[in-house]
């Protein structure tokens, strides 16, 4: 065995060493590599539109049906200096026209995004927390997400939202959850 | 328009509602996320072991342009390069330091290519890097840069690699990862900020051979070092090399090493006075590197966001992050606790990176003024080598060999 190969089979344990930290204890939380927002700490800041590296942000506005009160005035669907409660323009709180309200039973409506039309900009979240339930948040849609090493909106997070959730638990949903049918 | 009050707990002002004939849509989340990093890892191995047969076996330039450019098609374009291995190095140094994404897939990812370059080379940078092929396609003149300045633009990446394990040691974030200057052009996003970057970069690269791999990539300081002691030496020709000097000209990396004779007993004594003078310098290199990681401790601070709130909300200006925090529920006492132990571990890192990086570049300088093994032919050097096989297409020996076999 030369000098060289002694050398050589020191830099490979070397490069193996890291391995050993696969067995170390973990918490629960924060597990995985998956970018999340934490809807919880989430403040609506706007960044989610703006900071995303992608052309369109990965971010959407989801919303958790089990949790919406579905309200006749719904403040996530009006802005609060609507003129009338119409759906005229200027009455809408979503810039880009995402939400479509659906007339349920008196006095219920239904409120659906649609995905396409959303940029992620959490202004309805907004609403919707002020005055409203809180069903309306914002989530990392994992089929757009690139899920790069350094996630830009993180980066720009001022509330430090965004966390590393694990590959089988992809959303972090508000409470109460959504119960399953 | 008002600032609505940020209530952060959702709250069930309007219970829901019970209906007679409506069931509730079920939310459209996917419940499980495909990880595609083994995949990438399963990909790079494919890479690594095609790689080392075109440079090794088949010899050919044309084998590893081929090999670039599937490079840039599938691990750049289709994987859409992030997360790739020249970054993972700041993912290991976080885990090590208690982080929690160290993943089987992520530390693959990071001593893959490092292994292949003990046995072959960097046979990474030739094509399986992403990054490495976008460069290796879009070049076009090699403009000739100074061997002094060649070296001194050698020591950025260490830099980098030093600070950047620092900034991943202590959650500041990735900065490579970032900044990564070729992400908008696999992700064909033109429309981003970072698109300039891009730009300078690719522009660059037209004239200079690899900025990117040669003057920033931390990655390429350790692949530098695993591929000194590569089992495989890359040969230019086969035969009897008559020192005609065109593979020397045709290296646009500065990676073909010319003879070296065996020297004057005069140029040697003036070789030993040079060592000893630089070994001498080694305890104010290593002061002075210490001293730099000590002053520059306190702007890593600044980047980090726990460091930049308590500042902020010190000097009493409101902004999103302090707003943030204030509607959570982390007392000031905490953030200042947390704050103080992350700068005087910072400090310590950074004094000690400091130290590191001084004796790096005493042992880069000894390097140079050391006289290489003696050699009556061009070599190449393992460690600079980009495999890209250039030397092989500008050899006359190799050429003919190649002319009469068709």
């Amino acid at each position: 065995m030369t000098r060289r190969d002694m050398i050589r089979t020191g830099l490979l344990a070397l490069i193996a060493a890291p391995f050993a930290a696969l067995f170390r204890k973990r918490g629960e939380t924060g597990t995985g590599y998956f970018w999340q927002i934490d809807p919880d700490k989430c403040v609506q800041c706007g960044k989610c539109e703006t900071e995303c590296i992608l052309a369109q942000s990965a971010v959407k506005c989801v919303h958790q049906y089990a949790s919406c009160g579905y309200c006749l005035f719904c403040s996530g669907y009006y802005q609060d200096k609507r003129i009338r409660f119409n759906t005229a323009g200027e009455n809408m709180r979503c810039p880009t026209d995402a939400i479509t309200r659906t007339y349920i039973e008196d006095p219920y409506f239904e409120y659906r995004i649609d995905e396409e039309k959303c940029i992620g900009c959490g202004k309805c979240v907004k609403g919707c927390l002020a005055f409203g339930n809180g069903s309306l948040f914002l989530q990392v849609k994992r089929d757009l997400c690139k899920n790069c090493n350094e996630c830009r909106i993180a980066k720009a997070c001022p509330a430090d939202a965004f966390v590393r959730v694990p590959a089988d638990h992809p959303y972090i949903y508000r409470k109460p959850p959504e119960v399953k049918s | 328009m008002t600032r609505l009050p940020v209530l952060l707990a959702a709250q069930a002002r309007f219970p829901a509602p019970e209906f007679e004939n409506y069931t509730l849509p079920r939310m459209s989340l996917e419940e499980l996320a495909s990880d595609s990093v083994l995949w990438r890892v399963l990909v790079l191995g494919v890479f690594l072991a095609v790689g080392s047969l075109c440079f090794y076996k088949w010899r050919s330039r044309k084998a590893m342009l081929a090999y670039s450019l599937a490079g840039l098609a599938v691990l750049g374009f289709l994987f859409a390069s992030c997360p790739c291995p020249v970054g993972m190095f700041q993912n290991v140094a976080q885990g090590i330091a208690g982080g929690s994404y160290i993943q089987p897939g992520v530390l693959l990812l990071f001593a893959l290519p490092l292994a292949v370059a003990l046995f072959a080379g960097r046979i990474f940078c030739g094509g399986a890097c992403p990054l490495g092929a976008v460069q290796e396609l879009l070049h076009w003149k090699s403009v000739y840069i100074p061997r002094p300045l060649d070296r001194i633009l050698r020591l950025i990446p260490v830099l980098l690699l030093l600070v950047f394990t620092v900034c991943a040691l202590f959650g500041i974030g990735f900065p490579l990862c970032y900044f990564e200057p070729y992400l908008p052009v696999f992700l064909l996003d033109f429309a981003s900020p970072f698109a300039i970057l891009s730009a300078v970069f690719l522009i660059l690269g037209l004239f200079v051979s690899r900025p990117f791999c040669r003057y920033v990539c931390p990655y390429g300081v350790l692949l530098r070092f695993f591929s000194m002691f590569s089992a495989l030496k890359p040969r230019i020709t086969a035969h009897e090399c008559v020192n005609c000097r065109l593979c020397e000209q045709g290296c646009p990396n500065g990676a073909v090493l010319p003879p070296e004779n065996a020297g004057t007993a005069a140029q040697h004594r003036a070789g030993s006075r040079r060592i000893s003078m630089l070994v001498a310098c080694i305890p104010f290199a290593l002061a002075a590197g210490g001293l730099f990681g000590y002053l520059g401790a306190p702007v890593l601070s600044s980047f980090h966001r726990d460091i930049r709130l308590l500042n902020e909300l010190e000097a009493g200006i409101r902004s999103e992050a302090v707003e943030a925090f204030e509607s959570s529920e982390t007392t000031e006492a905490e953030l200042r606790a947390r704050v103080v132990k992350l700068q005087n571990g910072i400090l310590l890192a950074s004094t000690a990176a400091g130290v590191l990086f001084g004796a790096l570049v005493m042992a880069e300088l000894i390097a140079e003024a050391r006289r290489r093994k003696e050699e009556e032919i061009y070599t190449i050097d393992p460690s600079l080598c980009f495999c890209c096989g250039r030397c092989y297409a500008a050899c006359p020996l190799e050429r003919k060999e190649k002319h009469h076999e068709k």
